[in-house]
Protein backbone atom coordinates (compact mmCIF):
# COMPACT_ATOMS: atom_id res chain seq x y z
CA UNK A 1 0.00 0.00 0.00
CA UNK A 2 1.61 3.28 -1.10
CA UNK A 3 -1.07 5.79 1.09
CA UNK A 4 1.30 7.70 3.58
CA UNK A 5 -0.79 9.10 6.23
CA UNK A 6 0.40 13.06 6.56
CA UNK A 7 -1.02 14.91 9.23
CA UNK A 8 -2.11 18.93 8.38
CA UNK A 9 -2.02 21.40 11.33
CA UNK A 10 -3.46 25.29 11.20
CA UNK A 11 -0.78 27.07 12.83
CA UNK A 12 -0.89 30.85 13.37
CA UNK A 13 1.76 32.82 12.54
CA UNK A 14 2.88 33.32 16.22
CA UNK A 15 6.36 33.91 17.54
CA UNK A 16 7.37 30.22 19.52
CA UNK A 17 4.36 28.56 18.02
CA UNK A 18 6.29 25.90 15.63
CA UNK A 19 8.75 25.10 18.58
CA UNK A 20 5.78 25.01 21.08
CA UNK A 21 4.71 22.29 18.60
CA UNK A 22 7.99 20.33 18.22
CA UNK A 23 8.23 20.43 22.11
CA UNK A 24 4.96 18.85 22.84
CA UNK A 25 5.48 16.38 20.15
CA UNK A 26 9.13 15.27 21.38
CA UNK A 27 7.68 15.02 25.04
CA UNK A 28 4.75 12.84 24.13
CA UNK A 29 7.90 10.84 22.11
CA UNK A 30 6.12 10.99 18.77
CA UNK A 31 8.77 10.59 16.30
CA UNK A 32 8.31 12.80 13.83
CA UNK A 33 10.07 11.51 10.12
CA UNK A 34 9.18 14.68 7.60
CA UNK A 35 8.24 18.49 8.50
CA UNK A 36 6.96 21.40 5.80
CA UNK A 37 5.83 24.32 6.82
CA UNK A 38 3.98 26.27 4.03
CA UNK A 39 2.34 30.18 5.49
CA UNK A 40 0.78 33.18 4.39
CA UNK A 41 0.91 36.44 6.25
CA UNK A 42 -0.96 35.65 9.39
CA UNK A 43 -1.21 31.47 9.30
CA UNK A 44 0.66 28.72 7.62
CA UNK A 45 -0.19 24.90 7.59
CA UNK A 46 2.44 22.50 8.90
CA UNK A 47 2.83 19.43 7.34
CA UNK A 48 3.67 16.37 9.45
CA UNK A 49 4.71 12.69 8.11
CA UNK A 50 5.10 10.62 12.52
CA UNK A 51 5.34 6.95 12.70
CA UNK A 52 1.52 6.86 14.68
CA UNK A 53 -0.56 9.52 12.95
CA UNK A 54 -3.47 8.51 15.33
CA UNK A 55 -2.12 9.19 18.60
CA UNK A 56 -0.44 12.51 17.01
CA UNK A 57 -3.60 13.48 16.12
CA UNK A 58 -5.06 13.22 19.84
CA UNK A 59 -2.20 14.85 21.17
CA UNK A 60 -2.94 17.88 18.87
CA UNK A 61 -6.50 17.73 19.35
CA UNK A 62 -6.35 17.96 22.89
CA UNK A 63 -3.96 20.52 22.70
CA UNK A 64 -6.43 22.81 20.60
CA UNK A 65 -5.21 22.33 17.25
CA UNK A 66 -7.17 22.34 14.51
CA UNK A 67 -5.44 18.94 12.67
CA UNK A 68 -6.59 16.98 9.63
CA UNK A 69 -5.32 13.78 8.24
CA UNK A 70 -4.62 13.69 4.74
CA UNK A 71 -3.52 10.80 2.01
CA UNK A 72 -0.32 11.58 0.11
CA UNK A 73 1.78 9.22 -1.54
CA UNK A 74 5.47 9.98 -2.29
CA UNK A 75 8.66 9.28 -4.74
CA UNK A 76 12.20 8.74 -3.69
CA UNK A 77 14.13 11.69 -5.37
CA UNK A 78 17.40 9.54 -6.89
CA UNK A 79 15.17 6.42 -7.72
CA UNK A 80 16.34 7.29 -11.44
CA UNK A 81 16.67 10.76 -13.24
CA UNK A 82 13.70 12.86 -13.72
CA UNK A 83 11.50 11.18 -10.96
CA UNK A 84 9.71 13.92 -10.28
CA UNK A 85 8.76 15.07 -14.14
CA UNK A 86 7.74 11.79 -14.50
CA UNK A 87 4.80 11.80 -12.08
CA UNK A 88 3.42 14.94 -12.64
CA UNK A 89 3.35 13.92 -16.55
CA UNK A 90 1.67 10.76 -15.84
CA UNK A 91 -0.64 12.94 -13.84
CA UNK A 92 -1.01 15.51 -16.23
CA UNK A 93 -1.67 12.55 -19.24
CA UNK A 94 -4.73 11.43 -16.65
CA UNK A 95 -6.44 14.83 -15.85
CA UNK A 96 -4.99 14.59 -12.36
CA UNK A 97 -4.35 18.02 -10.68
CA UNK A 98 -1.97 17.97 -8.32
CA UNK A 99 -2.53 19.94 -5.08
CA UNK A 100 0.56 20.67 -3.80
CA UNK A 101 4.15 18.54 -3.58
CA UNK A 102 7.03 19.74 -1.51
CA UNK A 103 10.36 17.48 -0.83
CA UNK A 104 11.24 15.98 2.30
CA UNK A 105 14.79 14.27 3.16
CA UNK A 106 14.18 10.83 4.88
CA UNK A 107 17.72 9.05 5.71
CA UNK A 108 20.34 9.57 2.54
CA UNK A 109 17.53 9.72 0.20
CA UNK A 110 15.27 12.54 -0.38
CA UNK A 111 11.16 11.69 -1.48
CA UNK A 112 8.74 14.13 -3.49
CA UNK A 113 5.50 14.32 -1.34
CA UNK A 114 2.19 14.55 -3.68
CA UNK A 115 -1.22 15.54 -2.64
CA UNK A 116 -3.68 15.29 -5.03
CA UNK A 117 -7.77 15.41 -4.59
CA UNK A 118 -9.19 12.71 -2.37
CA UNK A 119 -11.58 11.36 -4.83
CA UNK A 120 -8.27 11.14 -7.45
CA UNK A 121 -6.45 9.20 -5.30
CA UNK A 122 -6.52 5.27 -6.06
CA UNK A 123 -6.85 6.60 -10.23
CA UNK A 124 -2.94 8.54 -9.64
CA UNK A 125 -1.51 6.01 -8.10
CA UNK A 126 -2.72 3.41 -10.27
CA UNK A 127 -1.93 5.08 -13.02
CA UNK A 128 2.02 5.41 -11.68
CA UNK A 129 2.19 1.93 -10.79
CA UNK A 130 1.25 0.83 -14.46
CA UNK A 131 3.76 3.68 -15.91
CA UNK A 132 6.16 1.57 -13.77
CA UNK A 133 7.10 4.76 -11.04
CA UNK A 134 8.13 3.30 -8.17
CA UNK A 135 6.17 4.89 -4.81
CA UNK A 136 7.42 4.63 -1.73
CA UNK A 137 5.35 2.38 1.11
CA UNK A 138 6.57 4.67 3.79
CA UNK A 139 8.76 7.75 5.11
CA UNK B 1 -57.48 32.25 9.21
CA UNK B 2 -57.85 36.37 10.73
CA UNK B 3 -58.82 36.47 14.29
CA UNK B 4 -60.36 40.57 14.34
CA UNK B 5 -61.51 42.32 11.13
CA UNK B 6 -59.28 45.44 12.48
CA UNK B 7 -56.21 43.42 11.37
CA UNK B 8 -57.00 43.44 7.59
CA UNK B 9 -59.04 46.83 6.86
CA UNK B 10 -57.82 49.45 5.28
CA UNK B 11 -54.85 51.10 6.68
CA UNK B 12 -56.52 54.77 7.21
CA UNK B 13 -59.12 53.41 9.52
CA UNK B 14 -56.21 51.60 11.67
CA UNK B 15 -54.67 55.06 11.59
CA UNK B 16 -58.16 56.98 12.80
CA UNK B 17 -58.09 54.49 15.60
CA UNK B 18 -54.32 54.93 16.25
CA UNK B 19 -54.81 58.74 16.87
CA UNK B 20 -57.77 58.61 19.08
CA UNK B 21 -55.92 55.97 21.36
CA UNK B 22 -52.98 57.82 21.56
CA UNK B 23 -55.00 61.33 22.30
CA UNK B 24 -56.67 59.28 25.21
CA UNK B 25 -53.07 58.09 26.35
CA UNK B 26 -51.38 61.28 26.77
CA UNK B 27 -54.29 62.99 28.56
CA UNK B 28 -54.18 59.83 30.69
CA UNK B 29 -50.51 59.98 31.70
CA UNK B 30 -50.51 63.68 31.87
CA UNK B 31 -53.46 63.84 34.26
CA UNK B 32 -51.79 60.86 36.12
CA UNK B 33 -48.40 60.47 35.73
CA UNK B 34 -46.10 63.30 37.68
CA UNK B 35 -43.27 61.72 35.76
CA UNK B 36 -44.46 62.51 31.99
CA UNK B 37 -45.96 65.74 33.27
CA UNK B 38 -43.11 67.16 34.20
CA UNK B 39 -41.37 66.33 31.28
CA UNK B 40 -44.49 67.54 29.32
CA UNK B 41 -43.91 70.99 31.35
CA UNK B 42 -40.51 71.11 30.41
CA UNK B 43 -40.59 71.31 27.25
CA UNK B 44 -43.78 72.88 27.38
CA UNK B 45 -45.91 70.46 25.41
CA UNK B 46 -49.54 70.14 26.56
CA UNK B 47 -51.91 66.88 25.27
CA UNK B 48 -54.04 69.67 22.78
CA UNK B 49 -50.98 69.33 20.75
CA UNK B 50 -50.85 65.56 19.25
CA UNK B 51 -53.32 66.87 16.54
CA UNK B 52 -52.02 64.07 14.21
CA UNK B 53 -50.00 60.98 14.13
CA UNK B 54 -46.96 62.61 13.23
CA UNK B 55 -47.27 65.02 16.28
CA UNK B 56 -45.86 61.75 18.18
CA UNK B 57 -42.69 63.20 17.96
CA UNK B 58 -43.17 65.94 20.08
CA UNK B 59 -43.46 63.44 22.94
CA UNK B 60 -40.60 62.41 25.01
CA UNK B 61 -38.77 59.12 25.17
CA UNK B 62 -39.22 56.81 27.85
CA UNK B 63 -36.32 54.24 28.82
CA UNK B 64 -35.96 51.34 31.07
CA UNK B 65 -33.95 53.83 33.56
CA UNK B 66 -37.16 55.57 34.20
CA UNK B 67 -38.91 52.58 34.61
CA UNK B 68 -36.25 51.51 37.03
CA UNK B 69 -36.32 54.69 38.88
CA UNK B 70 -39.56 53.96 39.45
CA UNK B 71 -39.40 50.66 40.76
CA UNK B 72 -41.66 48.72 41.91
CA UNK B 73 -45.00 50.78 41.22
CA UNK B 74 -44.20 54.46 41.03
CA UNK B 75 -45.07 54.71 37.11
CA UNK B 76 -48.89 52.52 37.75
CA UNK B 77 -51.72 54.87 36.41
CA UNK B 78 -54.18 53.56 38.63
CA UNK B 79 -54.78 52.38 42.51
CA UNK B 80 -53.81 48.59 43.13
CA UNK B 81 -57.17 47.76 43.67
CA UNK B 82 -57.35 47.88 40.03
CA UNK B 83 -53.91 46.00 39.02
CA UNK B 84 -55.05 41.92 38.63
CA UNK B 85 -51.75 41.05 37.32
CA UNK B 86 -48.01 42.14 38.31
CA UNK B 87 -45.07 40.64 36.14
CA UNK B 88 -41.33 41.50 36.26
CA UNK B 89 -38.71 40.93 33.65
CA UNK B 90 -35.59 39.79 34.61
CA UNK B 91 -32.70 42.21 35.98
CA UNK B 92 -29.55 40.81 35.21
CA UNK B 93 -28.19 44.34 36.88
CA UNK B 94 -30.13 45.39 40.05
CA UNK B 95 -33.34 45.68 40.12
CA UNK B 96 -35.78 44.27 37.88
CA UNK B 97 -38.20 46.31 36.19
CA UNK B 98 -41.95 45.23 37.23
CA UNK B 99 -45.45 45.86 35.26
CA UNK B 100 -48.94 45.73 36.32
CA UNK B 101 -52.43 44.79 34.15
CA UNK B 102 -55.32 46.05 35.30
CA UNK B 103 -58.64 43.32 34.09
CA UNK B 104 -58.59 45.40 31.03
CA UNK B 105 -55.04 45.19 29.90
CA UNK B 106 -55.45 41.58 30.68
CA UNK B 107 -58.11 41.40 28.04
CA UNK B 108 -56.16 43.25 25.28
CA UNK B 109 -53.24 40.82 26.01
CA UNK B 110 -55.68 37.99 25.38
CA UNK B 111 -56.78 39.38 22.22
CA UNK B 112 -53.46 40.17 20.73
CA UNK B 113 -52.13 36.34 21.60
CA UNK B 114 -55.79 34.88 20.10
CA UNK B 115 -54.39 36.60 17.08
CA UNK B 116 -50.82 34.73 17.41
CA UNK B 117 -51.97 31.56 17.96
CA UNK B 118 -54.75 31.84 14.75
CA UNK B 119 -51.59 33.20 12.39
CA UNK B 120 -50.54 29.65 13.42
CA UNK B 121 -53.61 27.99 12.75
CA UNK B 122 -54.87 27.16 15.99
CA UNK B 123 -58.36 26.37 16.58
CA UNK B 124 -60.16 24.92 19.28
CA UNK B 125 -59.37 21.50 17.74
CA UNK B 126 -56.13 21.82 18.63
CA UNK B 127 -53.59 20.80 21.80
CA UNK B 128 -51.13 23.70 22.74
CA UNK B 129 -47.96 22.79 24.16
CA UNK B 130 -47.08 25.21 26.72
CA UNK B 131 -43.30 24.94 27.25
CA UNK B 132 -42.68 28.54 28.09
CA UNK B 133 -41.68 28.81 31.99
CA UNK B 134 -44.35 29.85 34.00
CA UNK B 135 -43.92 32.40 36.57
CA UNK B 136 -42.99 36.37 36.69
CA UNK B 137 -41.38 36.10 33.36
CA UNK B 138 -44.45 36.99 30.51
CA UNK B 139 -43.65 34.14 28.21
CA UNK B 140 -45.50 31.15 30.05
CA UNK B 141 -48.70 32.81 30.96
CA UNK B 142 -48.92 35.61 27.81
CA UNK B 143 -49.44 32.09 25.98
CA UNK B 144 -51.61 30.36 28.13
CA UNK B 145 -54.08 33.09 27.78
CA UNK B 146 -53.96 33.20 24.04
CA UNK B 147 -54.71 29.48 23.75
CA UNK B 148 -57.28 29.92 26.15
CA UNK B 149 -59.14 32.65 24.19
CA UNK B 150 -59.05 30.69 20.93
CA UNK B 151 -60.46 27.72 22.71
CA UNK B 152 -57.87 25.19 22.40
CA UNK B 153 -56.42 22.41 24.59
CA UNK B 154 -53.57 24.04 27.12
CA UNK B 155 -50.85 21.48 27.91
CA UNK B 156 -49.55 23.73 30.70
CA UNK B 157 -46.07 22.14 30.59
CA UNK B 158 -43.54 24.73 31.96
CA UNK B 159 -40.05 24.82 31.06
CA UNK B 160 -37.10 21.70 31.70
CA UNK B 161 -37.71 18.14 32.07
CA UNK B 162 -37.46 17.64 28.04
CA UNK B 163 -38.02 13.99 28.43
CA UNK B 164 -40.97 14.09 30.13
CA UNK B 165 -42.24 17.06 28.05
CA UNK B 166 -41.50 14.76 24.85
CA UNK B 167 -43.89 11.68 26.68
CA UNK B 168 -46.62 14.64 27.17
CA UNK B 169 -46.23 15.82 23.49
CA UNK B 170 -46.41 12.15 22.15
CA UNK B 171 -49.09 11.18 24.49
CA UNK B 172 -51.58 13.66 24.30
CA UNK B 173 -50.86 14.10 20.55
CA UNK B 174 -49.81 18.51 20.26
CA UNK B 175 -50.43 19.91 17.24
CA UNK B 176 -49.19 23.63 18.34
CA UNK B 177 -45.58 23.89 19.86
CA UNK B 178 -45.21 26.92 21.98
CA UNK B 179 -41.53 27.13 23.80
CA UNK B 180 -38.12 29.15 22.75
CA UNK B 181 -36.62 28.18 19.62
CA UNK B 182 -33.38 27.01 21.56
CA UNK B 183 -35.54 24.75 23.87
CA UNK B 184 -37.22 23.34 20.68
CA UNK B 185 -33.95 22.22 19.02
CA UNK B 186 -32.96 20.79 21.93
CA UNK B 187 -35.96 18.67 22.39
CA UNK B 188 -35.65 17.58 18.76
CA UNK B 189 -32.17 16.52 19.65
CA UNK B 190 -33.24 14.06 22.65
CA UNK B 191 -36.65 13.05 20.19
CA UNK B 192 -33.92 12.23 17.44
CA UNK B 193 -32.52 9.51 19.77
CA UNK B 194 -35.47 7.13 19.46
CA UNK B 195 -34.22 6.71 15.61
CA UNK B 196 -34.62 8.55 11.96
CA UNK B 197 -38.35 8.28 11.91
CA UNK B 198 -38.90 9.82 15.14
CA UNK B 199 -41.37 12.36 13.56
CA UNK B 200 -43.58 9.33 13.16
CA UNK B 201 -44.88 9.92 16.88
CA UNK B 202 -45.63 13.22 17.03
CA UNK B 203 -48.38 15.04 15.27
CA UNK B 204 -47.47 18.83 15.76
CA UNK B 205 -48.11 21.20 12.44
CA UNK B 206 -46.83 24.83 14.11
CA UNK B 207 -44.62 26.27 16.43
CA UNK B 208 -44.81 29.61 18.12
CA UNK B 209 -41.43 30.88 18.94
CA UNK B 210 -39.99 34.43 20.65
CA UNK B 211 -38.32 35.48 23.52
CA UNK B 212 -34.58 34.83 22.34
CA UNK B 213 -32.99 36.81 19.52
CA UNK B 214 -32.45 34.01 16.67
CA UNK B 215 -31.04 33.77 13.04
CA UNK B 216 -32.43 32.33 10.20
CA UNK B 217 -30.41 28.97 10.38
CA UNK B 218 -31.85 28.14 14.04
CA UNK B 219 -35.25 28.95 12.50
CA UNK B 220 -34.62 26.69 9.39
CA UNK B 221 -33.06 24.49 11.69
CA UNK B 222 -36.29 24.27 14.34
CA UNK B 223 -38.86 23.90 11.58
CA UNK B 224 -37.02 20.77 9.72
CA UNK B 225 -36.31 19.19 12.87
CA UNK B 226 -40.28 19.44 14.28
CA UNK B 227 -41.51 19.31 10.20
CA UNK B 228 -43.72 22.69 11.56
CA UNK B 229 -44.23 26.08 10.02
CA UNK B 230 -42.56 28.48 12.40
CA UNK B 231 -44.39 31.51 13.50
CA UNK B 232 -41.98 34.09 15.36
CA UNK B 233 -43.91 35.84 18.15
CA UNK B 234 -42.10 39.28 19.31
CA UNK B 235 -43.06 41.18 22.68
CA UNK B 236 -41.48 42.56 25.92
CA UNK B 237 -43.00 42.80 29.29
CA UNK B 238 -42.95 46.82 29.58
CA UNK B 239 -44.80 46.81 26.66
CA UNK B 240 -47.19 43.61 27.27
CA UNK B 241 -45.48 40.92 26.89
CA UNK B 242 -45.37 38.56 23.92
CA UNK B 243 -47.85 39.43 21.52
CA UNK B 244 -46.77 43.05 20.05
CA UNK B 245 -45.87 41.14 16.89
CA UNK B 246 -46.13 37.90 14.97
CA UNK B 247 -45.83 36.38 11.56
CA UNK B 248 -47.78 34.95 9.54
CA UNK B 249 -48.24 31.83 7.02
CA UNK B 250 -46.93 33.91 4.42
CA UNK B 251 -43.90 36.06 5.70
CA UNK B 252 -41.00 35.67 7.44
CA UNK B 253 -41.76 39.66 9.09
CA UNK B 254 -43.72 39.84 11.73
CA UNK B 255 -47.37 41.64 11.97
CA UNK B 256 -47.34 44.49 14.63
CA UNK B 257 -50.55 44.62 16.06
CA UNK B 258 -51.31 48.52 15.53
CA UNK B 259 -54.39 49.13 16.81
CA UNK B 260 -53.11 48.37 20.75
CA UNK B 261 -49.39 49.23 19.43
CA UNK B 262 -47.88 52.03 17.52
CA UNK B 263 -44.57 51.55 16.67
CA UNK B 264 -41.35 54.42 15.72
CA UNK B 265 -38.07 53.54 13.98
CA UNK B 266 -35.34 55.77 15.19
CA UNK B 267 -32.07 56.69 14.78
CA UNK B 268 -30.38 55.30 18.15
CA UNK B 269 -27.80 58.17 18.22
CA UNK B 270 -30.12 60.94 17.56
CA UNK B 271 -33.64 60.05 17.81
CA UNK B 272 -34.86 61.34 14.26
CA UNK B 273 -37.15 58.88 12.67
CA UNK B 274 -35.48 57.05 9.79
CA UNK B 275 -36.90 56.38 6.45
CA UNK B 276 -39.26 53.28 6.14
CA UNK B 277 -37.14 50.47 5.47
CA UNK B 278 -34.09 51.51 7.01
CA UNK B 279 -33.19 49.94 10.12
CA UNK B 280 -32.66 51.32 13.62
CA UNK B 281 -34.19 51.40 17.45
CA UNK B 282 -37.52 50.30 17.55
CA UNK B 283 -40.04 52.74 19.59
CA UNK B 284 -43.31 51.56 20.70
CA UNK B 285 -46.03 53.37 22.31
CA UNK B 286 -48.84 51.12 24.13
CA UNK B 287 -52.31 52.50 22.68
CA UNK B 288 -54.61 50.93 25.07
CA UNK B 289 -52.60 50.26 28.37
CA UNK B 290 -54.22 51.46 31.65
CA UNK B 291 -52.11 49.92 34.41
CA UNK B 292 -49.05 51.31 33.09
CA UNK B 293 -49.07 53.59 30.10
CA UNK B 294 -45.90 54.78 28.62
CA UNK B 295 -44.95 56.86 25.81
CA UNK B 296 -42.21 56.17 22.84
CA UNK B 297 -40.43 53.55 25.35
CA UNK B 298 -36.71 52.52 23.65
CA UNK B 299 -37.01 48.85 23.02
CA UNK B 300 -33.09 48.65 22.33
CA UNK B 301 -34.16 46.47 19.55
CA UNK B 302 -32.70 46.95 15.89
CA UNK B 303 -34.98 46.35 13.35
CA UNK B 304 -36.98 48.11 10.37
CA UNK B 305 -40.77 48.34 9.08
CA UNK B 306 -42.60 48.02 5.73
CA UNK B 307 -46.30 48.95 5.12
CA UNK B 308 -46.02 47.21 2.02
CA UNK B 309 -49.48 44.66 1.85
CA UNK B 310 -49.13 41.52 2.97
CA UNK B 311 -50.22 38.03 0.56
CA UNK B 312 -52.12 36.52 3.93
CA UNK B 313 -54.76 39.79 3.59
CA UNK B 314 -53.70 41.33 7.07
CA UNK B 315 -52.96 45.13 6.37
CA UNK B 316 -51.21 46.13 9.78
CA UNK B 317 -47.28 47.08 9.34
CA UNK B 318 -44.64 44.02 9.17
CA UNK B 319 -40.99 44.34 11.12
CA UNK B 320 -38.35 42.42 10.33
CA UNK B 321 -37.58 39.57 12.58
CA UNK B 322 -34.68 41.59 15.66
CA UNK B 323 -31.20 41.82 13.53
CA UNK B 324 -29.46 43.21 17.37
CA UNK B 325 -29.42 45.45 20.33
CA UNK B 326 -28.37 48.88 20.52
CA UNK B 327 -26.09 48.77 23.23
CA UNK B 328 -24.19 46.27 20.47
CA UNK B 329 -23.95 48.50 17.50
CA UNK B 330 -21.02 49.20 16.09
CA UNK B 331 -19.90 52.06 13.81
CA UNK B 332 -17.43 51.63 11.23
CA UNK B 333 -16.70 54.65 9.31
CA UNK B 334 -19.78 55.58 9.63
CA UNK B 335 -21.72 52.77 8.90
CA UNK B 336 -24.06 50.85 11.52
CA UNK B 337 -23.32 47.52 11.98
CA UNK B 338 -24.45 44.99 14.77
CA UNK B 339 -22.46 41.66 15.64
CA UNK B 340 -25.50 39.94 14.65
CA UNK B 341 -25.17 40.69 10.98
CA UNK B 342 -21.71 39.83 11.11
CA UNK B 343 -22.38 36.87 12.76
CA UNK B 344 -24.54 35.53 9.47
CA UNK B 345 -22.26 36.50 6.93
CA UNK B 346 -19.59 34.18 9.24
CA UNK B 347 -22.11 31.38 9.42
CA UNK B 348 -22.21 31.04 5.93
CA UNK B 349 -19.10 31.07 5.50
CA UNK B 350 -16.61 27.05 4.82
CA UNK B 351 -14.51 25.85 7.58
CA UNK B 352 -15.05 28.58 10.18
CA UNK B 353 -16.71 27.97 13.19
CA UNK B 354 -19.12 30.94 15.18
CA UNK B 355 -16.29 31.61 17.45
CA UNK B 356 -15.20 35.18 16.63
CA UNK B 357 -14.42 38.23 18.22
CA UNK B 358 -14.83 41.99 16.40
CA UNK B 359 -11.92 43.87 17.19
CA UNK B 360 -12.97 47.68 16.17
CA UNK B 361 -9.78 50.31 16.22
CA UNK B 362 -8.70 53.50 15.00
CA UNK B 363 -5.80 53.90 12.62
CA UNK B 364 -4.83 57.47 12.54
CA UNK B 365 -9.06 59.11 12.17
CA UNK B 366 -9.63 55.76 10.38
CA UNK B 367 -11.89 52.87 11.48
CA UNK B 368 -10.21 49.81 11.62
CA UNK B 369 -12.44 46.62 11.65
CA UNK B 370 -10.64 43.51 12.59
CA UNK B 371 -12.42 39.96 12.80
CA UNK B 372 -10.74 36.82 14.07
CA UNK B 373 -12.94 33.86 13.37
CA UNK B 374 -11.83 29.98 14.72
CA UNK B 375 -11.21 27.39 12.53
CA UNK B 376 -13.16 24.48 12.61
CA UNK B 377 -11.83 21.57 14.87
CA UNK B 378 -10.28 20.07 11.56
CA UNK B 379 -9.29 21.98 9.38
CA UNK B 380 -11.04 21.84 5.57
CA UNK B 381 -8.52 21.89 3.43
CA UNK B 382 -5.05 21.75 4.19
CA UNK B 383 -3.86 23.98 1.17
CA UNK B 384 -2.99 27.39 2.08
CA UNK B 385 -4.06 29.40 -0.64
CA UNK B 386 -7.36 27.76 0.07
CA UNK B 387 -7.71 28.67 3.25
CA UNK B 388 -7.08 32.50 2.55
CA UNK B 389 -9.68 32.20 0.04
CA UNK B 390 -12.05 31.56 2.69
CA UNK B 391 -10.45 34.42 4.40
CA UNK B 392 -10.93 36.65 1.06
CA UNK B 393 -14.68 35.14 0.63
CA UNK B 394 -15.85 36.30 4.26
CA UNK B 395 -13.89 39.99 3.68
CA UNK B 396 -15.88 40.02 0.61
CA UNK B 397 -19.08 38.91 1.84
CA UNK B 398 -19.08 41.64 4.59
CA UNK B 399 -18.36 44.26 1.85
CA UNK B 400 -20.76 43.51 -0.40
CA UNK B 401 -23.57 42.66 2.19
CA UNK B 402 -22.10 45.05 5.06
CA UNK B 403 -20.64 47.60 3.46
CA UNK B 404 -17.55 47.51 5.90
CA UNK B 405 -14.22 46.72 5.15
CA UNK B 406 -12.87 44.30 7.30
CA UNK B 407 -9.73 42.76 8.18
CA UNK B 408 -10.26 38.73 8.45
CA UNK B 409 -7.64 36.70 10.35
CA UNK B 410 -8.54 32.89 11.23
CA UNK B 411 -7.42 31.63 14.59
CA UNK B 412 -6.99 28.30 16.10
CA UNK B 413 -9.52 26.68 17.99
CA UNK B 414 -10.51 28.00 21.11
CA UNK B 415 -8.09 30.43 21.37
CA UNK B 416 -10.27 33.65 21.34
CA UNK B 417 -10.24 34.57 25.22
CA UNK B 418 -13.76 33.38 26.84
CA UNK B 419 -15.72 34.82 29.47
CA UNK B 420 -18.72 32.02 30.94
CA UNK B 421 -17.90 29.63 28.37
CA UNK B 422 -18.87 32.42 25.92
CA UNK B 423 -16.37 33.80 23.10
CA UNK B 424 -15.94 37.30 24.12
CA UNK B 425 -17.73 39.21 21.06
CA UNK B 426 -16.43 42.85 20.94
CA UNK B 427 -13.60 44.24 21.66
CA UNK B 428 -13.69 48.46 20.98
CA UNK B 429 -10.44 49.63 21.52
CA UNK B 430 -11.79 53.11 20.14
CA UNK B 431 -13.63 53.46 23.50
CA UNK B 432 -10.93 53.60 26.07
CA UNK B 433 -9.46 57.01 23.79
CA UNK B 434 -12.45 58.60 24.45
ZN1 LIG C 1 -49.05 38.44 6.58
Amino acid sequence: MSKIKQLSVFMENKKGELSDVMTLLSQNNVSIKSINLVDSADFGILKLIVDDEQKTKHILDDAGFSVKITDVFAVAIDDHVGSFHEVVSVLSQNDINIEYTYTVNNGQNGAFVFKVDAGDFQKATEALSKAGVQLLQKI
Amino acid sequence: MIWNKIESSPRETIEQLQLSRLKDTVQRVYALTPFYRHKFEQTGIKPEDIASLKDIKKLPFTTKKDLRAHYPFGLFTVPMSEVVRIHSSSGTTGKPTVVGYTRSDMEVWDEVMARVFTMAGTTAEDIVHNGYGYGLFTGGLGMHNGAQKVGATIVPASSGFTERQLMLMKDFGATILAVTPSFALHMAEVAKKAGPDYLKDYKLKAGIFGAEPTSKGLKEEVSKAWGIDYHEVYGLSEIIGPGVACSCKKSDLLHVFEDHFFVEIIDPATGEEVPEGQRGELVITPLTKQALPLLRYRTGDITSITKEPCRCGRTMLRMESIVGRTDDMLIIGGVNVYPSQIEHVISNAYGVTLNYQIIADKKGYLDKLEIHIEVSDEIVCDNVAQMENIKKSIQAALLSNLYINATVRLVEPRSIERSMGKAVRIIDKRKSDE
